[in-house]
């Protein structure tokens, strides 16, 4: 485990108040985040706060802790949680009534259903009270609503706008002559010829993440269902799963899946990271944060080796689409007896200045989530291929249902999906089984 | 007179001695029974409570929902087919501890001072979370750089990595290896308790009768052990029946469905699918189906018991 003390905060700390100082003398205390936290510095000293946040973040909550205890002299006290159990915590801290959280960190797929369990805090008013400070406007559209948005109401407010690349080592793909696949036909030849070459030397075509959790093998259909023209859900709220596109992408999941890293039903995040970073897979989808990850001479073997490109496509359509696979906000815990100071928090969390020092930070597993850090040059300056992948894409990602049902949805489909991948059931039939319960669930 | 007035004292003091005997008794004994109810009962109140209602983990008890939940539990292909493949699991499992347990614990007395030291050693799997336990043999049984695929590669028994936990058979046979290795000392230990405890007189006996060492264990070991096996095969099997942990960490009930149990079924419904109703439900169809599997064993085993006890 890597602690905030490995890495380098791009605001250093008389460096970062300087800043805060400046803002709030140049802005009356309230033009910028840290204009207003530094004002805020004697309302919360003393206080704390406690922060739950998913492990692949946790050094992303140890800057933001330690940033805003000199910001405003509160303490927060993180604590991490494995992603695929977040939910589940942030519910029964509240349900069982022992609400020792004040902020949580959420899958924006569950906003509804947190929303919806009364987990989380309506926020729509203060996101109207504050948003010459928060900027909404700044937000990639096609993420806020998703990741905020549930039932007409606010829930939180972004912090990782998560989404999918397909990286690829290029020194396998030089020794083969192959240059990076546009179409999801041409991924499945690159693997193909990858693998056969040289399985025997330890080396894949492709790592394929396709671990039963919904996070992990829902990502890697999404990008095939984006890729194919796909979506979830239709305008009105039903299952798009019964669309040629959904049987498409599951196919080429399954088409590919045989000169994939064995194999891809235990292939999950952090198997398929450690593979690509060693130098033992040619291809892997994968949140663009890889991008730092694999420049980092600490933790990877393919230091400039490598390249990212957009998710292939497939089928009729011709146009690349992301889709917007994990991705995360902050939101405040409807048990916290620290509202305002948990939203002052959040606020800080999730602003333009703190993304983008967040995304030039090695290990914080941040990815952008606004307009303005997408385009900020220190951004293409220190991830140049992955911004250039991400810019003009990541704009109209396909999102995944977020409604109070969607954890029903999705791990229904991950069933049935790691039921092709176990060769149980063909494509057809898994597919037409999880429209089938979709319905099913939506009625419900 | 006096005797006579003394029979019709005790006789009319002895209700109200027995009363405050009673009341004595029950005051000693209420801490216990309020224990048991509030550990028991009321569990077993709020699971039926929530089987009967739409429940989130969020908000229980949102709406009455009959037996809907039940109906739906039922009519699931997937529960009914992890009830069968946790009995699957739970019945080789218990029987193939027993067998290496017993084993092991015959071993452990044969070499008497060192049977001290492999009892100690047989604790160290006991006293490892069976997180770990999980963790260690997945990493034994890897794709990818796993130590019998290593093994196996450098014998050159395989040119490419074996998929174990990928591959239905290997899959199953992983989790009840697993197990096995974290519970046969277990079983070890109790039956080495059992065997200590038999008499050495009939086994002098025996051995100047003639008997051989398998005789001597046929005839006189075994069956003074039945009991004590019985006891432990049962105590196993209700154990094995509760799978999860390993589950969890080595197949997370892949490949497909092949390894999920129905406790892991159950707590998926409850803490991915959030369905807290529906899991309470198939909590209270599990119970049943693991009492009906379990009763014919426990009459088997009081039989048993009472034939060689």
């Amino acid at each position: 485990m890597t602690s905030s003390s490995d890495h380098n905060f791009p605001f250093g700390r008389r460096r970062f108040l300087a800043g805060a100082s400046a803002g709030a003398l140049g802005l009356g205390l309230s033009g910028t985040p840290f204009g207003r936290a530094f004002a805020q510095a004697r309302r919360f000293d003393g206080q704390s706060l406690n922060l739950m946040i998913i492990q692949p973040h946790v050094v992303t909550g140890r800057i933001l802790a330690e940033q805003w205890e000199k910001l405003t002299g509160a303490k927060v006290n993180v604590t991490a949680v494995p992603y695929d159990q977040v939910q589940s915590k942030a519910t029964l801290d509240v349900q069982s009534g022992t609400n020792n959280f004040d902020v949580i960190d959420y899958w924006y797929t569950t906003v509804g259903a947190l929303a919806n369990d009364g987990v989380v805090t309506d926020v729509t008013a203060w996101i109207e009270r504050d948003k010459a400070e928060i900027q909404p406007d700044d937000y990639l559209r096609s993420l806020y609503d998703p990741y905020t948005l549930a039932d007409g109401k606010r829930w939180g407010l972004p912090y990782d706008g998560d989404s999918h690349l397909l990286f690829y080592n290029k020194e396998i793909f030089d020794r083969h002559g192959l240059k990076p696949p546009a179409t999801w036909d041409e991924y499945r030849e690159r693997a193909k010829a990858i693998t056969e070459a040289e399985k025997a030397s330890g080396i894949y075509g492709a790592a394929i993440l396709g671990g039963k959790a919904p996070i992990i093998i829902g990502s890697t259909y999404a990008n095939r269902l984006a890729g194919f023209g796909g979506r979830f859900l239709k305008e009105d709220g039903s299952s798009a799963l019964d669309e040629a596109a959904a049987v498409e992408a599951a196919k080429a999941l399954k088409d590919a899946a045989p000169f994939a890293l064995p194999t891809p039903l235990e292939t999950r995040f952090e198997e398929g990271l450690p593979a690509f970073l060693s130098g033992k897979v040619a291809m892997i989808e994968f949140w663009s944060d890889l991008g730092v990850y694999a420049q980092d001479p600490k933790g990877s073997k393919i230091v400039d080796k490598w390249d990212a490109v957009r998710i292939p496509v497939g089928g009729k359509n011709t146009t690349p689409r992301l889709a917007l696979n994990a991705g995360f906000g902050f939101a405040i815990s409807s048990g916290s007896q620290k509202q305002e100071h948990a939203w002052e928090f959040i606020k800080f969390a999730t602003g333009a200045k703190t993304g983008l020092a967040l995304l030039l930070t090695t290990g914080s597993g941040i990815d952008p989530d606004r307009a303005s850090t997408l385009a900020a040059p220190e951004y293409k300056a220190f991830a140049p291929k992955v911004q250039a992948a991400l810019a003009g894409a990541l704009e109209n990602g396909l999102p995944w249902p977020n409604g109070p049902q969607s954890p029903q949805l999705m791990q229904a489909l991950a069933d049935e999906l790691a039921l092709v991948l176990a060769d149980q059931k063909s494509p057809e039939d898994a597919i037409a089984a999880a429209h089938q319960q979709w319905t099913t669930i939506i009625a419900s | 007179m006096a005797l006579a007035e003394s029979i019709g004292t005790a006789r009319t003091e002895a209700p109200a001695r027995r009363r405050r005997w009673r009341l004595g008794t029950a005051s000693l004994a209420s801490p216990l029974v309020v224990a048991l109810l509030l550990t028991t009962l009321y569990p077993l109140v709020a699971l039926v409570a929530l089987s009967l209602s739409r429940s989130t983990l969020g908000k229980p008890l949102r709406d009455w929902a009959g037996v809907a939940n039940f109906i739906r539990v039922l009519a699931d292909p997937a529960f009914l087919a992890s009830l069968w493949r946790s009995a699957a699991f739970a019945l080789p499992m218990a029987a193939i501890e027993l067998v290496l347990g017993l084993a092991l614990a015959l071993l452990f007395h044969r070499l008497v001072k060192a049977g001290r030291v492999f009892t100690s050693l047989a604790l160290l799997p006991l006293m490892t979370p069976p997180v770990m336990v999980g963790v260690a043999w997945k990493l034994i049984f890897a794709a990818d750089g796993g130590l019998l695929n290593g093994w196996l590669r450098a014998a050159g028994l395989v040119d490419a990595p074996m998929s174990f936990l990928g591959s239905s058979a290997w899959a199953a046979a992983a989790v009840i290896l697993a197990d096995a290795w974290q519970w046969t000392p277990f079983v070890a230990l109790l039956c080495f308790a059992a065997i200590k405890g038999l008499s050495e007189e009939v086994m002098e006996a025996a051995r100047l009768d003639g008997a051989t060492a398998w005789q001597r264990f046929r005839h006189i070991t075994l069956p003074l052990l039945v009991p004590t096996l019985a006891a432990v095969f049962l105590l196993r099997l209700v154990m094995a029946f509760k799978l999860f942990d390993l589950v969890y960490v080595l197949t997370f009930g892949g490949p497909g469905f092949d390894t999920t149990t129905s406790g892991f079924l159950i707590w998926r419904l409850a803490f991915e699918q959030f369905d807290v109703g529906r899991a309470a439900a198939a909590t209270l169809v599990f119970t049943g189906f693991v009492s009906l599997v379990v009763w014919p064993a426990s009459r088997a085993a009081k039989r048993l018991e009472a034939r060689y006890a």
